[in-house]
């Protein structure tokens, strides 16, 4: 082993970072203790992440419960030996740590625990930990790490530490990785760097380190290769000394930078010159702004609190508005299940929160649609269709990665159809495309391409359905959110966002040709969009097959529901196991067991459309029929309870989606977050709770508190106003500040509207059934 | 000096010995055991009358230990496993008989409620030797069937054998409760992509329940339908030498169907932990 000095142990770093973590409990997600099983849970569930790079809230020091990783959204690695397409890059974990003390390594695994603690402070968007530790020869060492991902630079981590020798005077040292299979390894003054190749991605880091009091600082070369080079600073602390290490390591990749080394070390020199203190001030202002517009406050119930603080947190984690060249994939940057791939719940669950408290955010997600729409051209053109298809599983180019053979755990191998036939998707990615324009103005997007997506899936879903001798379109062999049912003809939710998807591209080209002329005039011109094929997608809109019963006000789930075995598949409620595995898939098939929300969803999705009544019947006849077989499927049936004015209904939903991660004994979360449930939680309380609808004018609310919950407070943004919206259940009122320059019509949905100025805050107040008027409040 | 564990084998009239001996033989070359073979009757019997009634030619006899006692079969059999600290008990079960539903005149149930070790039920049949291969290991995603991961991969360890984890948690049970429970997935959003991670996340729990689960000998399969009839199933098509079952320690009619329905039907020993309930 081969150790030179290193001139990083006293470097300043611009003063001790002073953060403490947040004091209301209402913002803290505490484990104490240490649960091996839980573990990779806990790893998902406290990870933190910025939407460029995310890291696992691993042991620092490791052991062999931990599963350590950081992901960098967009960077994908190839594996031909795998079923299930490219998959996330996992790095290294760069906070991993070493701690010895007289050269005995500490771990959690060896000697006694005295307490050990991690919060996730979701308001400051730090990991804290706590632990305190007796070795196997009776030294009591105390550690408390902080980490984060900075919001405000992206490419930023931070990790501290601090040390205390509590009953012994001795050797203390801090290894510290990267020591990455296959990098380039330097050392220069205060920095180290890492060069490693992830697919076709460079990868670089640099690395600071600040010790305080200085510290004997060394580079190890290990012998063996394989060990790689460490970096080490090492005290001799006297009894009750505290120690303590700051690093700030940077990430580039050749995804954003010609030279992304280079980019790495400028960009710590920069931070080492402001210091890292300032670094996490800047962090925590950036959090701050983010939740003053993404807080949902609820007065009266803790836990639901806790999760929709929890769903918000993870979803501002998740997201990057600077890369319109990443989407967020299932499970987000918090672990390795599902590899990172995009589904529809980016769209349609998570992408209503970016739209309403960040559209920044919402238009490069989208932007993601607009660059991978070759893509999508590509797979329908592949299929014989026009238009776009996307990908049922996309990563980085937008090509489609479902595999379409999958071993299941009983060892057979199962045909994967959802790749070739769940088409609904393109639909999906319309919808969010018009709900943000709609929401947020944003003009500019659509001509900069998303005018291109609205036409481009219209086009597919033109050449897609087929009008038949009876006169109808049909759309036949598809699969819709309910997968337990394959392979079906004319599926509600397919056809019903298909023909809403024909009627919004052509509405929005009649828009556009008013609002913008010579520049919609050119964008039609390249799109190749006459007033033909606008007709065209309406009369077949129009002639899209739906199997609506205007006598029960049902809606059938596909051509043929109606005549499937009926199934309690409440009976199964608190199974063991999904009621696709108690059945097994055959019967499953031939049943009405619904594995989602599905005809639901259009009710979530698409209420406009039809009568409160139908809504009403439909959920009536679908919820007894729903398994639930997927985590999107709880928040959805939360968000239609509660507009239907089904508190309870709500409640049990909402508690359920909530449990989907935070239960402690489902081991659900182990691979990572369920990013599209979170998304769906949040909706449930601001479509559902809030009753919010963007309106062309103006935004119109339908209150719907539960039982229990006092006052909810939250922020939306409507064309560029914030509206700051408290809904409180005693002496019934809504009460809605209004910031921005421009005024807006607010509403009661079939209620009282006024005009409302930006500055001036409006209250209105029920009495019995009955709303008053809306008052401009004092 | 470590003891040199005892595996009991106990005979009568109703306890069989003829197939439970080569089991017994096989476990004890595992654990560098010694096999007693004890004889209970209403009366000692001479030594030569002793091998006489155990059906042991010569070579069959060496290096077991063959001793007898009296009394009520049962009892003897728990009193004797507990005078010798023995590590298991070895029974022969009759074919076709579900012994452990007869509520009274079964000395296979009445051993099984009071043993103070685990106990291996041997079917009739099977050959001279046995050794173990694979060894199946259901699992219904609770922690009580989880308290059999350790001793059960520790057979699989000292053998050299796979260890298949099948997981067959019951259709209409309700998912575990306790801490730690890890059970099928609530939600299959995405079966490919689900079941790939669960399966990682299962086996890296069962090596933290058990460290001697080495990642190579170690398969997980999912059984579908009803507990018993799947390991039922998994072994006529799989094949495996020793089925390990968790139990609570109680049967009454309802309770313990899976445990019955696998010592009914499977053409293999199975080994049975008992697990003690917990507060």
């Amino acid at each position: 082993m081969a150790e030179k000095p290193y001139d990083g142990g006293g470097a300043a770093c611009g003063g001790e970072i002073v953060l403490t973590p947040t004091s209301d409990p209402n913002w803290l997600l505490l484990e104490e203790g240490f649960a091996p099983l839980r573990e990779h849970e806990i790893e998902s569930i406290f990870a933190i992440s910025n939407g460029y790079v995310g890291t696992r809230a691993s042991l620092e020091e490791d052991s062999r419960f931990s599963q350590p990783g950081a992901f960098l959204a967009g960077v994908f690695v190839e594996d031909p030996d795998s079923m299930l397409g490219p998959y996330l890059a996992l790095l290294p974990g760069w906070p991993h740590l070493e701690i010895k003390v007289e050269g005995q390594p500490l771990s959690i695994e060896a000697g006694r625990l005295l307490y050990h603690r991690r919060m996730l402070d979701l308001r400051q968007g730090v990991l804290w930990r706590e632990w305190r530790h007796e070795d196997p020869s009776g030294r009591v060492t105390r550690a408390c790490f902080l980490r984060f991902a900075s919001l405000s630079d992206r490419h930023a981590l931070v990790q501290s530490v601090h040390l205390t020798a509590e009953n012994y005077s001795g050797r203390v040292e801090i290894l510290a990785s990267p020591t990455f299979p296959g990098a380039e390894h330097r050392f220069s003054p205060a920095v180290a760097t890492a060069v490693l190749h992830a697919g076709k991605t460079c990868i670089a880091l640099a690395a600071g380190a600040c010790a305080e009091p200085s510290a004997e600082a060394t580079v190890i070369q290990s012998a063996n290769p394989a060990a790689g080079v460490r970096r080490r600073w090492a005290w001799n602390a006297r009894l009750g000394a505290r120690l303590r290490l700051d690093r700030p390591v940077v990430v580039c990749t050749s995804r954003e930078e010609t030279h992304p080394l280079a980019s790495a070390q400028t960009r710590l020199a920069d931070i080492l010159a402001r210091g890292v203190d300032a670094l996490a001030r800047a962090h925590v202002d950036a959090w701050s702004r983010r939740w003053s517009v993404a807080d949902i406050r609820i007065a009266g119930d803790a836990e639901a609190q806790r999760a929709i603080r929890f769903a918000a947190y993870h979803l501002i984690a998740a997201a990057n508005p600077g890369d319109e060249h990443v989407s967020i994939g299932a499970r987000a940057l918090t672990g390795e299940a599902y590899h990172g791939h995009v589904f529809w719940d980016t769209e349609s669950y998570m992408l209503p929160f970016y739209i309403f408290t960040d559209p920044a955010t919402a238009r490069a997600l989208l932007m993601y649609r607009c660059n991978t729409l070759d893509a999508a051209r590509r797979r329908a053109a592949a299929r014989g269709y026009r238009g776009a298809l996307y990908a049922w599983e996309s990563a980085d180019t937008g090509d489609d990665v479902t595999p379409e053979a999958a071993i299941a755990p009983d060892g057979r191998v199962v045909a994967i159809l959802t790749g070739a036939h769940e088409q609904h998707v393109s639909a999906d990615v319309a919808y969010a495309v018009w709900l943000y324009w709609r929401t947020t103005g944003d003009t500019g997007f659509m001509l900069e391409g998303g005018v291109d997506i609205l036409v481009e899936t219209a086009r597919f879903w033109a050449s897609r359905a087929t009008i038949e001798a009876d006169g109808r379109a049909h759309i036949r062999a598809v699969i819709g959110p309910d997968e337990y049912h394959e392979m079906i003809d004319d599926n509600a939710y397919t056809n019903c966002m298909a023909r809403w998807n024909l009627l919004r591209a052509a509405d929005a080209a009649d828009l556009l040709a008013k609002e913008c002329g010579a520049a919609w005039d050119e964008r039609a011109r390249r799109l190749a969009l006459d007033d033909a094929e606008r007709a065209e997608w309406r009369r077949i809109a129009a002639a899209l097959a739906v199997g609506f019963d205007p006598e029960t006000g049902i809606i059938e789930q596909f051509d043929g529901y109606a005549a499937l075995e009926e199934i309690d598949v409440r009976a199964h409620a608190g199974c063991a196991t999904p009621i696709d595995l108690c059945l097994g898939p055959e019967r499953t098939r031939r049943s009405k067991a619904v594995k989602q929300a599905d005809v639901v969803a259009l009710s979530a999705f698409l209420w406009d459309e039809w009568p409160q009544s139908v809504h009403r019947a439909n959920f009536d006849y679908y919820e007894p029929r729903t398994g639930h077989g997927s985590s999107l499927s709880p928040a959805i049936y939360a968000l239609v309870a509660a507009r239907l004015g089904l508190a309870e209904k709500f409640l049990e939903y909402f508690r359920q989606a909530a449990e989907i991660d935070l239960s402690n004994n489902m081991g659900n979360a182990a691979g990572g977050v369920h990013m599209a449930a979170l998304g769906g939680l949040w909706q449930s309380v601001i479509f559902g709770v809030a009753g919010v609808r963007p309106r062309e004018d103006g935004v119109a609310l339908d209150p719907h508190l539960p039982d229990g919950w006092a006052e909810i407070c939250f922020a939306i943004e409507w064309r560029r106003r914030l509206l700051r919206v408290t809904l409180a259940a005693t002496e019934p009122h809504i009460r809605v500040g209004v910031e921005g320059a421009q005024e807006l019509r607010l509403a009661l949905v079939d209620g009282p509207s006024c005009v409302a100025r930006p500055g001036a805050s409006y209250s209105i107040g029920r009495d019995g059934a009955t709303w008053g008027a809306w008052r401009e409040a004092q | 000096m470590a003891a040199i564990p005892t595996l009991l084998v106990p005979f009568d009239g109703q306890l069989r010995s003829r197939a439970a001996l080569p089991v017994a033989r096989g476990l004890a070359a595992m654990m560098g055991a010694t096999v007693t073979l004890l004889h209970i009757g209403p009366q000692t019997i001479s030594a030569a009358a002793l091998v006489q009634r155990a059906g042991l030619a010569a070579e069959e006899a060496a290096g077991l230990i063959i001793d007898q006692a009296t009394g009520a079969p049962a009892r003897v059999v728990i009193r004797e496993a507990l005078a010798r600290n023995a590590a298991f008990i070895i029974l022969g079960r009759a074919g076709g008989e579900d012994e452990l539903s007869r509520a009274a005149q079964s000395a296979v149930r009445e051993v099984l409620l009071g043993a103070p070790c685990p106990v291996v039920l041997v079917p009739p049949g099977g050959g001279r030797d046995w050794a173990l291969h694979q060894l199946i290991l259901p699992h219904d995603g609770a922690p009580t069937s989880a308290a059999a991961f350790a001793p059960a991969a520790e057979l699989a360890a000292r053998a050299g054998a796979k260890l298949v984890i099948l997981h067959a948690p019951p259709s209409d049970a309700e998912r575990p409760t306790e801490p730690g429970s890890f059970a099928a997935p609530r939600y299959l959003d995405h079966p490919h992509q689900e079941w790939a991670s669960w399966t990682r996340e299962f086996l890296h729990r069962a090596r933290c329940a058990c460290p001697l689960i080495e990642t190579g000998s170690l398969r997980l399969v999912l059984g579908h339908g009803e507990p018993g009839a799947a390991i039922l199933d998994f072994l006529q098509r799989n094949g495996g030498d020793l089925v390990a079952l968790a139990w609570h320690g109680r049967l009454e009619p309802a309770r313990a169907q899976t445990m019955r329905q696998v010592v009914l039907g499977a053409p293999c020993p199975v080994i049975i932990f008992r697990v003690p309930p917990k507060d």
